[in-house]
């Protein structure tokens, strides 16, 4: 069974996150801010990492540093409703993630990125 | 200040008789008792006396003494003043062993003083604490008991006396005991507050925790057509009605709600909407309208824009014209937003002036409004209120609405001068070269801005006539600024005339602005 950490700091967002991937059968954990982020990512060694951008402590920025450097094989998504500013996005892509879905998002539609990107 | 009263009259019942009796008890109100008090306190501070003898003659001892010096008056003899009362009780004896008639006299600071005012004075000292009283060593000669039974038995006497006599000291004590109860009060009072405050973030939560299940449920597990069809019934197997009747329980459902509606999209946006309808939360929402704070009014009106309440657009048009900026702002927003058919009557019917961010917010709903829906933005030119005027005469601009400009050709000559500029200014955006008439007539105006706008629109829209007033301007401008922008017009209208009017005219100013102009450098600056 595929592991995936969600990293968000709306409960309610990630809960329906995590309801939607689990019933595509994956094993989801959740973490609600930047430093249990980076520690959870060090400890699960997950599959896949769903990440926020703006977070409590750290950024979602910042974990895709630690996460490229600590795990650089784990593919990320990241899930902002900094969609529209060019910056985050382009920073994001440049350090390597696998895809960036803007806020207001379709979790079917996330589910489906998901399941492409751990084929 | 009516519960005070009777505190403040039972304070002054304490205290006044607690003084008085004070001063009566210890120092006797009979000349002779009070005399007696004054040899045995032997000296008082400001306070002397002198005998004053009735005799022609009194004997050559007596006249003589070193000590109480007696010297003669028309009437009879009279004593040195003296401080010390233990000296009264020696020279008393004398002059009653003698038979002579004398009197007491009292000083106070040197100045005679009769009986009462001398009592007043020390009862004043001891009240004050500027004396202390000294008490005869060798005891009251009467019989103790015989002395007691004269005083008046009174419980707790003892305490009134000191206690309340002292009236500084009692106001002090009154002042630190309010201070201590104030504090306390607050105290208690952060303490309860703190203890709601804790209750309600720690029911926040705990609404926040409850609510996730049945909304991730309902949200993926129904389709939007069963949650449309569910009855009473089903809402309450998913939000049981106990929850549903606290407000605050509401208050987290709105806002979790509306907060998912705005990062979701799709068919869960339908499906929260659905479910919002469901909860009745609209009611809620169409509430918020009537309560009689503006933040609360604005929050329903927003929970409406957000919610896509169309049933709710005749309550939200009579905010339109509300006096709150920002209740008319969002009402305005809402309407432009979901009328399905915008009707800007609303909008001109508004008699507030409208601002430029509230323009900006208008222009970013009517610029997306426009893609869909026919905007009859000319009501706009109707209105009594000159910025919605204005605001229309914008949006023609932004919206490149070309069909619109025989409307404005029509009403233009008949607007105010600010007006003019602004369609002075939407014509050149949109090109509109059969208006150079109009043109021509702002440049012979007597406003020296609207002239300034007429040079810009003729630079792009002018003709033959408008280089030769603008010629005529050039000559007869004194500003250095304002002949900068009549030749810059020039320039781009006619180059000619821009060669002829700056070579004809030798000022120094005007060759300088022509090296500026011509500048390939300076273009831009």
């Amino acid at each position: 069974m595929k592991r995936i950490l969600i990293i968000e700091d709306d409960l309610l967002i990630s809960s329906l996150v995590q309801f939607r991937l689990k019933k595509d059968g994956y094993e989801t954990f959740l973490v609600s801010d930047g430093n249990e982020g980076i520690k959870a990512i060090d400890a699960l060694v997950p599959d896949l990492i769903i990440t926020d951008v703006m977070m409590p402590f750290r950024s979602g920025i910042e974990i895709i540093h630690h996460a490229r450097q600590s795990q650089p094989d784990i593919p990320i998504i990241v899930l902002s409703s900094l969609g529209e500013e060019e910056q985050v996005v382009l920073e994001a892509f440049n350090l390597g993630v696998a895809d960036f879905i803007p806020k207001p998002f379709n979790p079917n539609e996330l589910a489906i990125r998901v399941k492409r990107i751990l084929k | 200040m009516k519960k005070i009263l009777p505190w403040f009259i039972v304070f002054l019942l304490f205290f006044l008789p607690g003084v008085i009796q004070a001063q009566s008890q210890i120092i006797p109100e009979d000349s002779i008792g009070f005399r007696d008090f004054l040899i045995v306190q032997k000296e008082v501070p400001g306070l002397s006396y002198r005998y004053v003898l009735g005799e022609k003659s009194i004997s050559d001892e007596l006249a003589s003494d070193s000590i109480y010096q007696f010297s003669k008056t028309d009437t009879g003899y009279v004593s040195r003043l003296i401080s010390d009362f233990d000296l009264a009780e020696r020279l008393e004896n004398r002059l009653v062993a003698d038979s002579l008639d004398y009197q007491l006299v009292y000083f106070v600071f040197s100045n005679l003083s009769s009986h009462e005012s001398t009592y007043e004075y020390l009862a004043n000292l001891i009240r004050n604490g500027d004396y202390q009283v000294k008490f005869d060593e060798d005891g009251p000669k009467e019989d103790l008991v015989s002395l007691a039974s004269k005083a008046p038995y009174s419980p707790l006497q003892k305490f009134k006396l000191r206690f309340f006599s002292d009236y500084q000291l009692f106001g002090v004590t009154l002042v630190i005991f309010f201070f201590f109860l104030v504090a306390l009060g607050m105290i208690v009072f952060m303490l309860v507050m703190k203890a709601r405050k804790n209750k309600r973030e720690n029911l926040l939560k705990e609404y926040e925790r409850i609510i996730i299940d049945p909304l991730t449920s309902l949200l993926f597990e129904k389709e939007l057509k069963e949650i449309q069809e569910m009855d009473q019934n089903e809402i309450e197997f998913y939000f049981p009605q106990t929850l549903l009747s606290k407000s605050l329980y509401k208050d987290v459902l709105v806002e979790r709600i509306i907060g998912l509606n705005k990062r979701m999209k799709g068919e869960f946006k339908d499906k929260l909407k659905s479910l919002y309808k469901k909860l009745e939360l609209d009611k809620n929402s169409m509430d918020l309208l009537r309560n009689k704070k503006w933040d609360r009014v604005t929050m329903g009106l927003v929970q409406i824009n957000e919610m896509d309440l169309v049933e709710a657009l005749p309550e939200v048009k009579k905010f339109t014209n509300s006096s709150n900026f920002h209740i008319r702002s969002q009402a305005v927003a809402i309407l432009l937003n979901l009328s399905d058919q915008v009707d800007l009557t609303f909008l001109r019917d508004q008699t507030f002036p409208i601002s430029l961010w509230q323009q900006m917010n208008y222009l970013r709903i009517i610029r997306f409004a426009s893609l869909q829906k026919d905007l009859k933005l000319e009501v706009l030119f109707d209105s009594q209120n000159s910025s919605i005027r204005i605001f229309g005469y914008k949006l023609v601009r932004m919206l490149g609405r070309m069909d619109l400009i025989g409307v404005l050709s029509s009403i233009a000559g008949g607007v105010a001068e600010e007006e003019k500029i602004e369609i002075l200014e939407t014509y050149s955006t949109l090109g509109a070269h059969m208006e150079v008439d109009f043109i021509n007539e702002c440049l012979h105006a007597q406003n020296p801005n609207l002239n300034l706008a007429a040079a810009k629109a003729a630079s792009v829209l002018g003709n033959s006539e408008s280089a030769e007033i603008l010629f005529g301007l050039i000559k007869s401008e004194t500003s250095f600024g304002n002949k900068l922008h009549y030749l810059k017009s020039l320039y781009e209208l006619d180059r000619e005339k821009f060669d002829q009017a700056t070579l004809d005219n030798s000022s120094n100013e005007i060759l300088k602005i022509k090296d500026h102009i011509l500048d390939p450098m300076l273009q831009n600056v």
